[in-house]
Formats: C-alpha cells, structure tokens, sequence
C-alpha cells in the first residue's frame, strides 16, 4: 500500500437550491475540485460516488454515473456507494483504497445530494416487516425523537441542563456565521435558540439540523503525482469504515439487548478507534474534530464516547470555550450540521474537505490555529460509520 | 356507533391470563432474548441458533424519556386533535431495553428512571377511522 494525497478539493455551498438539479451542484463541486488539482476531467480514472436514495441515480443509487456522463463519458470505473449518512466517506474510503493498492493514480470522490422537505423519514417503508416502519406505526419516534431521548438520558445521568445544550448551538453558529459555504450564516443568542420551538424535549428546532442540498468533491492522487503537482498536500492518514457490534446499547429498530459494556453507536466509536490507531496517533494528536451533529447531543457524546475526553465533562469543555478553534479541542469549526443542515449522502465528505481546508490553513476567520492533524467522523443508517483522518 | 380497533401490528403483543405481554423470542443456547421474534440469533459469539418463542413484561424502567412535542407524520398514529405525548425507552428484566409509548395525562412529568408497567393501550385513529391498540407503558 501507497500513502495518497488529496489533490484537490470542491464544495457547492449548503443550502435549497428548488432550481438547480443535483447533476449542476455536484458539476459545480467537480470543477472546483479539478481546478484546485490543476487537472482536466479527463484525466481522472476512477470515480468513487456516494449513492442517494432522495435525488439523481436513475432512482438506482447510480449517481457516479450520472456525473461521469455529465462531464463526459470516458470509459472509467464507476463504484456507487451505498451507507446511509456515511456514504460520502464510505466512497472516500473506497477511492483511497483504489489509489493505495496502485490500481490507480488520480480517483475522483464525489457526493451530491438534494434533500426532500421535512424531516427523514428513516426507511420510507410502508411494510410490516420493516423494523422502521413498525417503529412509527407501532410506537411513533420520529428521528429528533430518537436523538432527544439518548440526550434526556445524559441529562439524567450527568445533570446536562438545557443552557448546556443551546451553549453548543450558539458556539455553532458562531462559526457557521463565518464560512461561505454554509446555509445559515446568522449568529443567535442563548435566548433565542432557547426560544426556538421545542421539537422532542429536551431538544429545540435550534439545535437539531434540517435537510439541505450541497455537493463535495475530492480528487485523490498518488505521492508521486502528489510531490509534483500539489502545493500544499494534505495526506491520509488512515481512512476506515466499519458496523455497529451486537452489545450496543441503543435499540436502533424496537428493541436491544442489555449487556455488559452496551457501547453507544458502537460503529463511530470502532470507526474513529482503528482509525486512530491505523494513523499511529492518540487523542491529544488531534488538532482538530468534525464529527456528525444532527443534533447538538453528539458533541457532548462523541468526544467522550471516543476517549478524547472524561465521561460527564464534554459540558465544561464547552462552557469553557475548549472546543472552538482556539480552544484544546476543536470541534467543528464549520459550524456542524447545524449550520450547513444535512445533505444526507454529501456530508461526511464535505466533512472531510472542511479538515482539509483547515489543514492546508486555509479556513479563513475560523481556522484552527497551526492545525496539523484532523479527524473527520460521519455515522449513518444501518449502523454504518466512518472516521478519516488527514494530516500535513 | 363502536369504532373498530385494530393491532398496531400483529404478532408483537397479547392479552394472556397474566396480563399483557411483548411476544418475542429468545435463544436456547446463549440465551439471548429479542423482541420482536427472531428467526435467527443475531449474536456473533453464538454458534448455534436455538430460537424458541418467549413472552416479556409486565415491569420495566424507563432508561430515557421524551416528548414528541409537534405533530409526527403518518404512519404515527396520535390523538386528534394532536397532544404531545410521552416516548421512552423502557429496560426489561429479562434484559432488553425496548421503545414504547408511555401513557401519562402529564408526559412532562414523566422522569426517567421511573418504574413502569406494561399495558395494552389506543394510540389513537388511522387514517380509516380505527382505533390502534398498541404495547405502551404506565409509571406505576
């Protein structure tokens, strides 16, 4: 195996966009990226895409062929990856591997996604022997619902109040306010995001993310094209892709089992675990984090549920302004989903050009100061996540 | 006039001599229980799928609680006019932590780590007019 650069980079900025089909926002994000890279569309050998269930694909899931058709057909692999919310990292992965085994030199990443109204409805199912559907018709939990009652939990068990969680929604959009390609790009106050419409208690519309449209794009190449052609590479360091394990203590369809240890989203935390270990680095390495807030929750969660951090403490670290990009601990400094909203299939691969930008130093007014290395985590339907890590 | 009720979905629950119960299954070998049924052990440290039926409940605690406190699309099924409503999830003795609706005149009083009992109760009306019976949970 070869290490592997990213060449280049594009994004369409976050947000609706009712007018412009998914095959312009992502030939919008193809370009940047082709034109960051300093190369022509023919040149790319492979296209690894993540496949959308909601826009484009022929309704297959084809949406790598859609774009090579799009830019023009030159008879190159096409691999359409499929994982839910994880699926942009999950094609990343896939392209890394391409150009680490040698097969190829210059592989083009690629997710692009428009977002139907309203919040997801997890399947679309209407089958009784879909564990989803009868999550609904039996019970009814929407997807907030879901997040609200693992973040009433940590309340119970750590005393989170509600000040804590519209405080991460704040610092959010802070950041947002300050990068081009978000969709909301206003600050708010405590007591607004404290006024907003209480979705699923303990959760406000303010600290959930809605749906958007948006496209990313990653031209991935060779160390050899790498030294040759890139001003500033930034390197893989280790990109990985993993499942749920079967002690898991969340029920994700009617039910769980109750056992010893009952990790929670057990895949982000095996994903973000071999990722760490693949890229030879600890917690205290990491310059650093974007990982997938659909819900103000996670950024209490995940540091801890990853070893970054104590259990009960994520509050504190906020309060005390650790987690912005001049803080010890990172944690996105593009203003999260909260800002951007989630365009299902693109976003862990936007979340992966955001490391980047920060890594090459480019992220302007929200840069992390002398950033080095980052780690970038998406979690998706199914049990599937994934965690990627890139370093300068 | 009587409104017709129907099941949530059937097979997940029964009104037995006991009381009501959540019908699942468990593993003879590594006795793992599920619910709803399972016609295979999904346990990767289990080498052989022994399946037999297995009923659960009636007691339980609540490990999480929430309210739904806008509107769910269908297939939902809620009051008419829309009342927010409880949400929980629910540990089981027999070692299952299971989704529920909880029925309380005060959802907002509803505190985790209450003790709950299982019972069988309306969600509301379909879309046809039925009335949905479906498992729920009641502090006790």
């Amino acid at each position: 195996m070869r290490d592997v650069a990213i060449l280049g980079q594009g994004l369409h900025p976050w947000g609706k966009f009712a007018d412009i089909p998914v095959t312009q926002l992502c030939r919008t994000a193809v370009e940047a990226a082709l034109a960051d890279a300093g190369i022509k569309w023919r040149q790319i050998e492979a296209v690894a895409a993540a496949s959308s269930r909601f826009s484009g694909g022929k309704g297959w899931g084809l949406n790598g062929n859609d774009i090579v058709e799009d830019m023009g057909s030159t008879g190159i692999p096409v691999y359409n990856m499929s994982a839910g919310c994880a699926a942009g990292a999950n094609a990343f992965n896939v392209g890394h591997m391409l150009v680490a085994s040698g097969q190829h030199d210059i592989v083009l990443v690629m997710g692009g996604e428009k977002m139907p109204k309203g919040f997801i409805q997890t399947s679309g199912l209407d089958d009784v022997t879909d564990p989803e559907f009868l999550r609904q018709r039996c019970v009814g939990l929407p997807g907030p619902g879901f997040w609200a009652l693992l973040c009433r939990q940590r309340m119970a068990q750590y005393g989170t109040t509600e000040e804590d969680l519209a405080a991460i929604a704040v610092k959010a959009h802070k950041l947002g306010a300050l990068n081009e390609f978000a969709r909301f790009r206003q600050e708010f106050t405590m007591d607004q995001v404290l006024n907003s419409a209480m979705v699923n208690f303990p959760l406000r519309l303010y600290e959930i993310c809605p749906v958007s449209d948006g496209a990313a794009a990653v031209v991935l190449c060779s160390p050899e094209i790498a030294k040759k052609m890139a001003s500033k590479p930034v390197w893989v360091a280790s990109s990985v892709v993993a499942t749920a394990s079967f002690d898991d203590g969340i029920p994700r369809h009617l039910a769980c089992t109750i056992g010893k240890g009952n990790p929670h989203h057990s895949e982000a935390r095996i994903a973000v675990g071999k990722a760490m270990k693949a890229a030879g680095i600890k917690p205290g390495d990491v310059d650093l984090i974007e990982l997938q807030d659909n819900t103000v929750y996670y950024e209490l969660a995940f540091p801890e549920e990853w070893g970054f951090i104590d259990p009960g403490t994520a509050e504190q670290w906020v309060a005390k302004g650790e987690t912005m990009p001049t803080g010890k601990l990172p944690i996105n400094p593009s203003g999260g989903f909260q800002s951007f909203g989630e365009a299902t299939t693109a976003q862990a691969l936007w979340q992966i050009v955001e490391v980047s930008s920060q890594l090459r130093g480019d992220a302007g007014a929200r840069q992390v100061p002398n950033a080095k290395i980052g780690l970038a985590q998406s979690l998706g339907l199914g049990g599937n996540a994934t965690a990627t890590v890139l370093r300068v | 006039m009587s409104t017709e009720t129907i099941e949530s979905a059937e097979g997940l629950f029964a009104a037995t001599a006991e009381g009501p119960r959540l019908l699942g299954s468990i593993c003879a070998t590594c006795q793992t229980p599920y619910f709803p049924r399972s016609a295979g052990c999904h346990n990767p440290d289990c080498d052989h799928s022994n399946m037999e039926d297995a009923s659960f409940g009636p007691s339980g605690t609540l490990w999480s609680v929430s309210i739904q406190n806008y509107p769910p699309p269908p297939p939902v099924v809620c009051d008419d006019p829309f009342q927010p409503f409880a949400v929980g999830m629910i540990d089981l003795p027999e070692g299952l932590r299971v989704l529920g609706r909880i029925v309380s005149d005060d959802p907002d009083s509803v505190e985790v780590g209450a003790a709950v009992e299982l019972v069988l109760a309306p969600l509301g009306k379909d879309e046809s007019g039925s009335e949905v019976i479906s498992w729920q949970f009641r502090p006790v």
